[in-house]
């Protein structure tokens, strides 16, 4: 058997099991190659047997002939030629008996196993170090009984000093009886797959990561992160551009990595100081870091047109496959502009795509240690675009949901507002009612008494007090009701500066009184709105006055006119008290206020106006330092 | 002698105003809802009414629809609590809406300014 084994081999049959191999390579092996092996196997038992009647047939041949040592020349010609074979086909094949010992090995298995003299004679897990040996997990002794066997993934170092992964498969040989006389254990190179095992579980890791992240901006930094990683894809820089709709171009959105050389290596440094997993990097990812680098503001530049798609990123795009850039300087497919922006000769485009439509493209490059980019990356990278895409989509879904829901909260606050005003409304003007008639009965006869003479000038002095409280009471419920029930405003075209000016006159004195400066900045040729100048002077009137009571030592009072974006903003600024954060919120609410007579319906009313008007009234406000009210008016 | 007739349903305010408008020179007839008013309307018509919109018995806008329908010449004030009233236009066929103040000034100067477009209008209509 043994003498025939070393000729068995065809280069046919070689051959072929190189070319599944071959075929096979970088691939997780999986059933169909191991079944391919199988029949490849079934093969060489049917070539063995062949050989061995051939071999038999030579021999009666030279028998008769007496050709014997013709004939051994031949066979020894004969096993070299087949040794060769065997020690090229990229395969460790390894022949047991069922002592499990080495009765035949080719070179390549040890050269794998870096094997310093020849095995033959050995058992087997003394070449192998196999730790199975003796146990029912022992693949040759499992074929030996009929069953199967094989290890998955054991690293060596080959005697060219190479990590290897390699998986060991044991198969049956068996005699023409279909005893099995001998095992052939198969040693497989398994590093590239095993390779991508690791990127798949890496692109499995980044997908969670990503998955987990609906902030989009955030999501970008750490797509981007996942791309020039070491511990991930590695390039040295990456950009992302997403495709503007409505604009049907490409917008550089986010760069990564550093700006020069100095720099990379400076942040490589630093990361390989401060951590030691891709784990630890994206915990730690900082969504502000980077964000200044001139690499970035670059790419936020970048604008390219979908629909022209002369640019590699846009024909990236349209194409939806990824494009590797070996040559930018000589490659037709890359413009100048894009070639000089980026400065790098050699770079890949990765297209960003859920459910067949294109979301944007990531470029990355190797630009400074000129890293040759392998296809097998860009198919990985290809993998982790694709999730990356998905996870953008979410991002941006959850986007727009939360703008809708901010819209739906505004909406409602505006609601419970209006509805709380309803609810007050119609309650004060009740109130308001039931209050006014007994008012006027205390103050009517009051004032009926007042015309009397008194001998005790203290009478006429406490009806003039009655007098004085029905007057402040009744300023109160005309408040009150006008709240409850603000008239339809009356609108005519007219000059918010002018209102303005009417108001400050008016105030003139009581500014003076106050030691309050008063400065008008109003831009020139503001356009007439349409408005009512009676509410708007009474907003005006209250806001100015608020203003002055927030500085009862005197200070300084601006008013600022300017036209904004189609509409005049009106700037009330003082150095008075400010407010507190907790005033600042209420200032709105009806009933509000932190003046110890003060009804709180002025800045209600006041918001109120301006609301009907198209307008809107903004407060910020500083406690101790003074308050701004920035009202709106929209001049169409 | 003018006669006001006023109706109100609160009874010191009732005799604040007829107080009041007494010391003007004026004749006061007081009803205390508008069912009454309207009886007192039609036993001897006024030269003006001064009515609450929130009375009793018969809403005062109701009441002065009657005694607008039959006697167009009577001048009417409508003297209330409620600003809002203003919006309803049966209140616009009022002559004078006044919201109800103690300083009763206001109330004065309109019955004032009513009698005498009043008077120059009949004025006008007599033949010389």
């Amino acid at each position: 058997m043994n003498n025939e084994l070393s000729t068995f081999n065809s280069e046919k049959v070689t051959n072929k099991l190189r070319s599944i191999l071959s075929e096979h390579k970088g691939m997780v092996l999986d059933e169909s190659i191991l079944s391919k092996i199988d029949v490849i196997c079934g093969n060489i038992e049917a070539e063995l047997k062949k050989e061995g009647i051939e071999t038999a047939m030579l021999f009666k041949d030279a028998e008769q002939s007496k050709k014997l040592k013709n004939f051994e020349e031949r066979r020894q010609q004969e096993r070299r030629k087949n040794d060769n074979i065997t020690d090229v086909i990229g395969i460790g094949l390894c022949l047991l008996d069922k002592e499990l010992k080495i009765i035949w090995a080719n070179k390549t298995i040890c050269n794998w196993l870096d094997l310093k003299e020849s095995p033959i004679g050995s058992c087997c897990h003394d070449i192998y170090h196999c730790s199975e040996v003796g146990t029912k997990n022992c693949p040759a002794m499992n074929v030996f009984q009929g069953g199967s066997g094989r290890i998955i993934e054991t690293w060596i170092t080959t005697k060219e000093k190479r990590r290897m992964c390699v998986q060991h498969v044991a198969t049956p040989i068996t005699d023409e009886r279909g005893d099995i006389n001998n095992v052939l254990m198969l040693t497989i190179d398994a590093t590239e797959s095993e390779k991508i095992v690791h990127r798949l579980l890496l692109l499995q890791k980044l997908g969670e990561a990503m998955q987990g992240t609906l902030h989009l901006d955030k999501l970008l930094h750490l797509i981007l992160t996942c791309v020039t990683s070491g511990y991930a894809f590695g390039f040295n820089r990456a950009m992302l551009f997403l495709i503007n709709k409505e604009h049907d171009v490409l917008n550089g959105k986010l760069a990564v990595g550093p700006s020069s050389p100095e720099e990379a290596n400076q942040i490589w440094q630093d990361i390989s100081s401060k951590y030691t997993s891709l784990k630890d990097i994206l915990d730690e990812l900082d969504h502000s870091y980077n964000i200044d680098t001139p690499f970035n503001t670059m790419t936020k530049l970048m604008v390219f047109s979908l629909s022209d798609g002369r640019e590699v990123v846009a024909s990236c795009v349209r194409k939806k496959k990824p494009i590797i850039v070996k040559d930018a300087a000589n490659d037709p497919r890359v413009t100048e502009e894009f070639r000089n922006t980026l400065g790098a000769n050699q770079f890949v485009c990765v297209p960003l795509i859920t459910k067949d439509e294109p979301k944007g493209v990531i470029v990355a490059d190797n630009i400074y240690t000129g890293e040759p980019i392998t296809e097998d990356l860009v198919n990985t990278l290809t993998m982790f675009a694709g999730q990356a895409a998905l996870a953008i989509e979410n991002a941006e879904t959850y986007k727009r949901l939360a703008d809708k829901m901010n819209q739906l909260t505004e909406t409602q606050h505006k609601l419970i507002r209006s509805e709380k005003l309803a609810i007050i409304g119609s309650m004060a003007s009740h109130v308001a009612h039931e209050i006014r008639n007994p008012l006027v009965n205390i103050g009517g006869f009051a004032k009926s008494l007042s015309r009397f003479k008194f001998t005790d000038q203290k009478i006429k002095a406490n009806i003039d007090i009655i007098l004085d409280e029905v007057k402040r009471l009744e300023i109160i419920l005309n408040n009150i009701t006008d709240f409850s029930k603000p008239p339809i405003p009356e609108k005519i075209n007219v000059q918010i500066c002018e209102i303005m000016e009417n108001t400050c006159t008016l105030m003139e004195n009581y500014l003076q009184e106050r030691y309050v400066n008063l400065y008008k900045e109003f831009e020139p040729d503001i356009p007439q709105v349409l408005t009512d100048p009676t509410q708007i002077k009474q907003v005006f009137l209250n806001i100015l006055m608020n203003a002055v009571e927030s500085m009862p030592n005197g200070g300084d009072l601006t008013v600022k006119i300017t036209t904004v974006n189609k509409s005049i903003k009106i700037d009330i600024i003082d150095t008075g008290k400010g407010m507190t954060k907790d005033a600042l919120k209420n200032i709105f609410e009806p009933f509000f206020t932190t003046k110890p007579h003060g009804t709180g319906v002025g800045m209600a009313v006041s918001l109120k106006i301006i609301e009907d008007h198209g307008g809107n009234i903004n407060a910020e406000s500083e406690w101790g330092k003074g308050t701004t009210m920035s009202l709106t008016l929209p001049t169409n | 002698m003018t006669t006001i007739l006023l109706v109100e349903d609160d009874k010191n305010q009732r005799l604040l105003y007829e107080q009041e408008l007494r010391l003007e020179g004026y004749e006061i007839v007081t009803a205390a809802d508008g069912k009454e008013g309207l009886g007192k309307v039609q036993e001897q018509p006024p030269d003006m009414i001064i009515m609450d919109i929130n009375i009793p018995k018969m809403n005062g806008i109701e009441t002065m629809g009657m005694i607008l329908s039959k006697y167009k010449n009577i001048p009417i004030i409508i003297n209330t609590a409620y600003s809002s009233y203003k919006d309803n236009f049966m209140s616009w066929a009022a002559d004078a809406y006044i919201v109800k103040s103690s300083d009763l000034t206001e109330l004065k100067n309109k019955i004032k300014e009513i009698l005498t477009k009043k008077a120059k209008d009949l004025k006008q209509r007599q033949p010389h």
